[in-house]
């Protein structure tokens, strides 16, 4: 079984990268070539993926959710699902190479740094931990796309401003559309993500003694959620619109990716496992 | 085959002479009347804004495309018209020609899918009056899958191409949904009115029309289900409106970028198009400076026509091939009808007949007798082929452009179903 896990790891970045291309080839020539079957190729890879997280499950007695590149293997399918479902309530299909490109980094990331890990603390197995980080991956899936809608907007604005009508205006969806996306994609991220929170904050003083309220994970992850807070608050009450909004949201999923990365990578916290 | 065309289009006469050489419904009754036996045995004419054509099984080989465009220019005189002005085709080459018409590659805007709605027409139109016959319903039957296949597998008819279309092809860009919006066309002349037009087709939940003139702008929202706007007052309610269409002859500006600035502010900076397409321009072009606001005047949606069209053309050789491939499948099937082919395919057909009921029914004979029954059945084949194969044999010896042998030959084939049988085994 091992070997086939490892096999797997190689083969993921490559499934989402022919994805990636048939998605790319689609937006580029047009036509009705691939229309289909891109979306066809994205149900398998992702249908492979959650075959490799199980695959990982059972042979590790655990779920990938014990270090942060088991996360970001669980991010990138979780930002293409959630893409996936997306497409096929709205149809709306030109979007698609914009955001299984953030899955093919996240996954990437994963391949390479991914270790197997046999013995996992015991706080880990907690069933509250798996709702507090399955409810934070699929929100920061949703600010992800939010965020990818958000910047397809911006460019699309930019374009009809300048009379540019080349193959973002001839591609993308009506600027309406993209902005109902990235703001529907935030409230769903926002309503996860404070549900991560809640959980957290019940559970992480319970489950490790360090814990602190200055954690920089948590810092983190307060300013992602207020912000987010700030920006559908304000989109409801008619006070901000378009652009503002939309601005607030990239900004909070580029905090995210800095809080993600200095809580990993370089700061000291309890939030941090291997 | 003897099908000849003669054709004045966008490519030989101005807009002047093809305008005055455009027949009517019953100006084409009477020609083909008139030609009907004297010229052709088959004929009907194509006759719109931008082209008039008569295609015809002409009569006799002597018949000439001169005498067809005398005959015309006898009905309807137009002072400038010669012989310079026309098109002419014969055989194959009429038969693309008009393939090339319904596919809409032969327009003034490449890729017209009205043309393809008028070839119908027209062929209707003689059919009806008993003008076109076998051979034309078969020709006009391939053209028009021919320009069915060219907007379905093909971009040919994609995108706006017009000013106004365009205008709506941009505002659909930025609103979602259209029923959901309002909109404001100032000006009630042509280009007001299609675009107004355009706006009511795509579902546009409430318009409005505003014009000096009262009564024009009454008359247009009668046509329309619009509102209407008195003209001294409508910058009052400007904020009300999503969509804000600009079309008037006026040689000054009618809103200028405050009174579009005022408007967003009352509006809460929710988005507001404005589409300037009259020349000189009657708002402000700084307005597009204002956030939200998307101004697009004339010189900005030609873009897209022109990207639209340039696109267009890109899709003509992919038309060409479907062309090719409606001809080919044409001229196999005419040439089908010559008595030879005709002959070998009739006897070919009895002959499988009576291999396969043989194959079935031979063991139910002696190895002796089989043989018998096969020299036999043959036999009783030939007998009865060989009054058809005399009368196909003079018919070929009449000469293959025998357009009354044809349609025999059409005939037998069609009742003896070998059209479809060659079809199945291809």
């Amino acid at each position: 079984m091992k070997a086939v896990i490892d096999f797997s790891n190689y083969l993921l970045p490559i499934l989402y990268l022919v994805t990636f291309g048939f998605y790319s080839y689609d937006f580029m020539k047009g036509g009705k070539r691939f229309t289909n079957s891109k979306r066809l190729f994205l149900f398998l890879t992702l249908s492979f993926h959650l075959f490799y997280l199980l695959l990982r499950s059972i042979h590790f007695d655990h779920p990938p959710i014990t270090n942060v590149f088991e996360i970001f293997t669980l991010l990138a399918f979780a930002v293409s699902f959630s893409y996936f479902i997306l497409e096929l309530l709205t149809d709306i299909r030109g979007t698609g190479p914009f955001i299984i490109i953030f899955s093919i980094i996240f996954q990437i990331i994963s391949t390479f740094f991914i270790t197997d890990v046999y013995q996992v603390k015991e706080v880990l197995r907690s069933h509250l931990l798996g709702i507090h980080v399955f409810n934070a991956l699929l929100g920061y899936s949703a600010i992800t796309i939010s965020a990818v809608y958000g910047f397809l907007y911006l460019i699309l604005y930019k374009d009809i401003k300048l009379n540019k009508f080349g193959l973002i205006f001839n591609r993308l969806p009506s600027l309406e559309i993209l902005e109902k996306m990235s703001f529907y994609s935030a409230t769903i991220g926002f309503f996860l993500l404070s549900i991560a929170i809640i959980i957290g904050i019940i559970w992480l003083p319970k489950a490790f003694p360090d814990f602190s309220y200055v954690d920089p994970k948590l810092i983190g992850t307060a300013i992602v959620w207020i912000l987010y807070g700030v920006g559908i608050f304000t989109k409801i009450f008619g006070k901000w619109k378009g652009k503002k909004v939309i601005m607030l949201s990239i900004v909070g999923f580029i905090i995210a990716i800095c809080s993600t990365i200095i809580t990993n990578f370089l700061a000291r916290s309890f939030h941090s496992f291997y | 085959m003897n099908l000849l065309a003669t054709s004045i289009n966008h490519k030989t006469a101005s807009i002047e002479l093809r305008e005055a050489l455009y027949l009517s419904s019953d100006e084409i009754k009477e020609y083909l009347k008139h030609a009907q036996g004297k010229y052709f045995s088959e004929s009907l004419i194509i006759s719109t804004c931008n082209r008039t054509e008569i295609y015809g099984i002409p009569v006799s080989q002597n018949i000439s495309h001169q005498e067809i465009q005398s005959s015309l220019l006898q009905l309807k005189s137009v002072s400038g018209l010669t012989t310079d002005n026309f098109q002419n085709y014969f055989s194959g080459n009429a038969i693309r020609h008009l393939f090339s018409v319904a596919c809409g590659i032969d327009s003034l805007m490449v890729g017209d899918n009205q043309i393809f709605k008028q070839v119908k027409d027209s062929f209707q139109l003689a059919e009806e009056n008993h003008y076109a016959g076998f051979l034309m319903k078969r020709i006009f039957d391939s053209a028009v899958r021919a320009g069915k296949r060219a907007i379905t597998e093909t971009a040919i008819s994609e995108g706006a191409v017009t000013v106004s279309y365009a205008a709506v092809q941009l505002i659909e860009k930025i609103f979602s949904n259209l029923s959901r919006k309002s909109a404001l066309v100032i000006g009630a002349g042509e280009t007001g009115e299609i675009a107004a037009k355009h706006l009511k087709e795509r579902g546009i939940g409430s318009l409005t029309i505003t014009n000096r003139t009262y009564e024009r702008a009454e008359k247009l929202a009668e046509n329309l289900n619009a509102k209407i706007l008195p003209f001294n007052n409508f910058k009052e309610t400007l904020h009300e409106f999503d969509i804000i269409l600009s079309a008037t002859s006026s040689d000054n500006l009618i809103l200028t970028k405050e009174d579009i600035r005022a408007s967003m502010k009352k509006r809460n900076y929710n988005s507001c198009v404005l589409m300037d397409i009259a020349i000189p321009r009657d708002i402000d072009p700084e307005a597009k400076n204002i956030d939200y606001v998307f101004y697009n005047d004339i010189d900005s949606l030609n873009i897209i026509v022109q990207q639209n069209l340039a696109k267009r053309k890109e899709e003509i050789p992919k038309v060409e091939k479907i062309i090719d491939e409606e001809l080919a499948g044409f001229l196999s099937w005419f040439n089908s009808l010559e008595a030879a082919p005709a002959i070998k395919d009739l006897r070919d057909f009895f002959e499988a007949v009576r291999a396969e009921e043989f194959e079935k029914n031979k063991n139910r004979f002696s190895a002796e007798d089989q043989e018998k029954v096969e020299i036999i059945t043959k036999r009783i084949i030939n007998k009865i082929l060989h009054h058809p194969t005399v009368e196909l044999k003079k018919f070929g010896e009449n000469g293959t452009n025998n357009d009354e042998a044809a349609i025999k030959i059409s005939i037998i084939r069609e009742l003896f179903g070998m059209d479809k049988k060659n079809e199945k085994e291809n």
